[in-house]
């Protein structure tokens, strides 16, 4: 059954079993990195298969933490890779749905703090929320005279490659408000690059500034359902007939167990099956939220399916 | 032996409780200073101790000035302390890679200037101190050169915490055989003018997420600060009281050490903090209350001039 955390599959499958699962599904929620593409190469056969699945009337949608690019810089690289289907509304960002949630959720009535690039910040400027534009890039500015901005109802933690202890230190003041928001993109500790070398995450960061205030960040992106309700919010979503496919145990198979959706582990990214089999045989139970339900070596295994079905 | 904890210090119990120590052992932020301000009367207790034949150490987990740092701050206050009597874990930093480690090799540091000049006087070299903007495309920084004579990474307070530090040090942390050091894990530095600021908890926690890894760390409530102490100056845990305003810092190095311990509340730590210590039973909590406490340390006053 759909979510049932106990009988997690774990189970490698192929050609007739993914025929199965491919008329039993109709939402497809796929990561990116690590899942279609290493960087700016496209993983063998896997633009085929999101263009084969779009085109067969599958509604296919994009989930991915990665919070450096806004949406429409995204669906330029999908372009670029092959995956010629695809348009911006099928893309949800961790920076898109963080924008979301201030603007819908939280409504917030203030300016925010941001901690990241401009894939944070250019999608929370379309959705009409004011961001803190005064860049402390001068050099000699310290904690003793940066000046704070008033109003500042939200801080908001994404990646960020020119994070600095003084914008730390920023954050820590705004975040003393406990009326202030403190948000997260996502919670990544590290992501991969390729031939096997890492860069640190936006969870490096969020746990830095935690640690200063003594706070606990509302996480937007994976594990935490909320782009699932984003999605949602805009699609008829059933969670019997979506399948989340992910290549990250603590991030893509733990969405989907909390979102209550079937979910599959493609092998061409972070996890390894190794790893997945350790949970499902940890005596925590908690662990068995980390087991897939299927594996694949890679998404380009579902392309035989689609020659059967056409 | 059940011993009644958490006693207001006060009238005869002052001279019972400093006749049975021959040393004591300061913290400094919010114990004997605030900021660049002397607590009133606390001159006075540091020199009527000396006077009275105790030996006095001074013992914090500021990582940002040396041992000749702080003997010209504390000179500037009043104080008259030597260099030698004073421990930050700048200095404690250098001494646990030499003495304990024994490391042979550099060190990448992310700290300050004065964690740099610690640990060159113990003849370390470090590489990676001042600032360090990023540069270039991902696959550079994923690639950053290391160099293959780093064998340790040590992390303290550093203003120029940058997220090509975190790299780096993650970089070099992916080899198990590097050793992870830390200076102290305070969430919060206090500075001069009463402001405080994150603290070095912040930039170890970020390099412990990306690394993966817990870093060794040095400072209180480490049993290390006082060992260097000990070590140095010969002395008897039994003989020593612990002073300082943290329950979770200076109480707990005191306990963990056998040393007599008092909580001044002139700082972090409220009384109802340590009763609530008491009252849980919790044995993990139990090191947490102190022995006794005072308003001030200006309280020792009258049993000193006595």
């Amino acid at each position: 059954m759909p979510g049932d955390f106990a009988f997690k599959g774990c189970r490698k499958i192929q050609g007739s079993q993914i025929i199965h699962l491919l008329k039993a599904k109709d939402f497809f929620l796929f990561d990116c990195d690590g899942v279609l593409w290493h960087g700016e190469h496209a993983i063998n056969g896997a633009p085929k298969v999101v263009n084969s699945l779009i085109r067969q009337g599958k509604n296919v949608f994009f989930v991915t933490n990665n919070c450096t690019r806004p949406r429409e810089n995204y669906v330029n690289k999908f372009y670029r890779l092959g995956f010629t289907d695809v348009i911006q509304e099928q893309i949800f960002s961790s920076s898109y749905c963080s924008a979301l949630y201030l603007r819908d959720v939280a409504k917030v009535q203030g300016q925010v703090f941001v901690i990241g690039g401009e894939g944070v910040r250019k999608e929370l400027r379309e959705a009409g929320i004011p961001i803190v534009e005064d860049e402390i890039d001068a050099t000699d500015a310290t904690i003793y005279d940066c000046a704070l901005t008033q109003n500042v109802k939200a801080v908001l933690m994404g990646h960020d490659d020119k994070f600095t202890f003084l914008k730390l230190a920023r954050a820590s003041c705004y975040l003393r408000d406990p009326e202030c928001l403190f948000l997260a993109t996502d919670n990544d500790p590290w992501h991969p690059l390729q031939n096997g070398r890492i860069l640190p995450g936006s969870g490096c960061l969020t746990a830095a500034l935690e640690v200063a205030t003594g706070r606990k960040a509302t996480v937007i992106g994976k594990p935490s359902r909320f782009m699932f309700e984003c999605i949602s919010s805009q699609f008829p979503l059933q969670p019997a007939q979506c399948l989340m496919v992910g290549d990250r145990l603590e991030t893509d198979m733990l969405f989907g167990a909390n979102c209550g959706l079937d979910t599959m582990l493609t092998l061409t990214g972070v996890s390894q099956m190794k790893q997945a089999e350790s949970y499902r045989d940890s005596k925590q139970h908690t662990n068995q939220n980390f087991v897939p339900d299927y594996v694949v070596d890679t998404i380009a295994d579902f392309l035989p399916a689609f020659d059967v079905l056409d | 032996m059940a011993v009644s904890k958490c006693t207001r210090l006060t009238g005869p119990l002052i001279k019972q409780l400093l006749d049975s120590v021959d040393n004591v052992l300061f913290d400094c932020d919010g114990v004997i200073w605030r900021g660049d301000q002397a607590i009133p009367g606390a001159v006075g207790v540091i020199n009527l101790l000396r006077k009275n034949g105790k030996r006095v150490f001074f013992v914090t987990n500021n990582s940002s000035k040396t041992r000749k740092m702080y003997a010209e701050k504390m000179s500037l206050l009043g104080f008259d302390a030597k260099e030698e009597e004073v421990f930050g874990t700048a200095y404690c930093l250098a001494m646990y890679l030499k003495t304990i480690i024994k490391l042979e090799g550099k060190v990448y540091l992310i700290g300050n200037n004065a964690m740099k000049q610690e640990l060159e006087n113990v003849g370390i070299q470090q590489t990676g101190s001042g600032p360090d903007l990023i540069f270039g495309t991902p696959s550079d920084w994923a690639n950053v050169p290391l160099d293959p004579e780093v064998k340790a990474v040590v992390v303290g307070f550093d203003w120029d915490f940058s997220y090509m530090k975190l790299n780096r040090a993650m970089q070099y942390l992916s080899n198990p055989d590097i050793v992870f050091v830390g200076t102290n894990t305070d969430t919060r530095l206090p500075l001069e003018g009463g402001k405080a600021i994150p603290g070095t908890g912040c930039i170890v926690k970020s390099v412990e997420t990306a690394a993966q890894r817990q870093a060794q760390t040095v400072g209180k409530p480490s049993r290390f600060m006082f060992h260097c102490v000990a070590s140095q100056f010969g002395l008897d845990g039994a003989r020593c009281l612990m002073v300082g305003d943290r329950l979770d810092t200076d109480i707990l190095l005191g306990s963990n050490c056998g040393l007599k311990t008092l909580l001044t509340l002139t700082g972090v730590s409220t009384l109802a903090d340590a009763e609530a210590h008491q009252k849980s039973g919790a044995p993990e909590r139990l090191g947490m209350v102190p022995d006794y406490y005072v308003e001030s340390i200006a309280d020792l006053l009258p049993a000193l001039q006595g």
